[in-house]
């Protein structure tokens, strides 16, 4: 049984649980709308609503996309301080992210199949 | 710009202590410097972004990046070292203890000819000195096959172990002249801890020469291509 007081626990670590199965799907997302650097996927997943996930949590991830070559980077100038190192999606991180996407929603589909209750909630009649 | 480097440096020992070559340890480093640096420049602290545990946090982007490990496994080591350098020493007594007399009869020099006293104590001591090298070394070469770059560890073992050896005979002996040859337990103790010690330094030198990364990155790593935008 869980006690009432580990709540706020329970709920941080499911949240922690669901966004580690989805966190490279939204980040290749993020940067199919437009390249990026680190720092900034890092900002623009607090903007979506994720709440603060680290920066020591999505550069290991960025790097392992990189090296399965779904991702890219360059460095490109900046204007107003050192070069930055961008990343952008790739071909197979264009494809990943199509299949992770219907996937992703046949399996949101599914949960949400079981989690909404019926439209008619039949009653039990008395005889 | 020195919280960067200060945040590389100990992600830098974190990589060193995670068995991470140096090469790739350059490549990870000058990776995350430029984000760091970008993070820098848009208001980021390198400190907080990283989080309180840089250590963890390099060896998980050390593992995302693929990059090849090689763990010098110390203990393992020199516990192998010290057992086949104990086997070896009794080894080397019995064939000491053996051939001593054997030579004796089969060698009947005149009681003129006076053997040099360097050459004595060179095959008195060395023989044993010899044997528990052998000893040692053996033992590393095939008990820990399983550990890489196992051959060229034994191999520069087999280098410097003698050197060392040779190295620490004049001090102990220095040593063991300051106490005027004292056999008090502490003196005799402190000479064995001496050579044992310098040793365990040769076989611990042996292997950090042996998995010193030779500048050629992991091919799995941290290759840069030219962005394509999606």
């Amino acid at each position: 049984m869980i006690a009432a007081d580990n709540e706020p626990t329970d709920d941080s670590d499911r949240q922690t649980q669901l966004l580690r199965g989805v966190l490279d799907m939204c980040l290749l997302a993020l940067l199919a709308r437009e390249p990026a650097h680190g720092y900034e996927l890092v900002r623009r997943m607090e903007d979506a609503g994720f709440g603060a996930i680290s920066y020591g949590t999505i550069y290991p991830l960025l790097t392992r996309m990189r090296r399965l070559g779904l991702v890219a980077d360059e460095q490109q100038a900046s204007p107003t301080g050192p070069p930055r190192k961008v990343y952008a999606l790739t071909g197979p991180g264009r494809s990943h992210l199509d299949a992770w996407q219907k996937q992703w929603d046949r399996f949101a589909d599914t949960v949400a199949g079981i989690l909404t209750p019926p439209d008619h909630n039949p009653t039990r009649s008395c005889p | 710009m020195n919280t960067i480097d200060g945040a590389l440096a100990e992600a830098d020992r974190a990589w060193r202590a995670y068995g991470v070559g140096s090469a790739d340890r350059a490549a990870l480093a000058d990776d995350l410097r430029l984000d760091l640096q970008a993070a820098v420049a848009d208001g980021g602290d390198p400190t907080q972004l990283l989080g309180g545990d840089i250590a963890g946090f390099a060896r998980r982007l050390a593992d995302e990046a693929g990059v090849r490990r090689v763990c010098g496994d110390y203990r393992r080591l020199l516990g192998t070292a010290l057992i086949g350098a104990a086997l070896g020493g009794l080894l080397g007594y019995a064939i000491l203890t053996a051939l001593y007399p054997m030579l004796v009869r089969i060698v009947d020099l005149p009681r003129s000819f006076e053997v040099p006293i360097q050459l004595a104590l060179a095959v008195y001591y060395g023989v044993p000195a010899g044997v528990v090298v052998v000893g040692a070394v053996t033992a590393v070469r095939l008990r820990l096959r399983d550990l890489p770059r196992i051959r060229r560890t034994a191999w520069m073992m087999s280098l410097l172990m003698p050197a060392a050896g040779i190295l620490i005979t004049p001090i102990t002996m220095a040593f063991a002249w300051s106490t005027g040859y004292s056999t008090a337990p502490e003196v005799i103790a402190t000479e064995v801890a001496m050579v044992l010690a310098t040793l365990a330094g040769a076989t611990v030198l042996a292997r950090r020469l042996s998995i010193r990364d030779r500048q050629e990155p992991s091919d799995t790593t941290l290759n840069t291509t030219e962005i394509k935008p999606a």
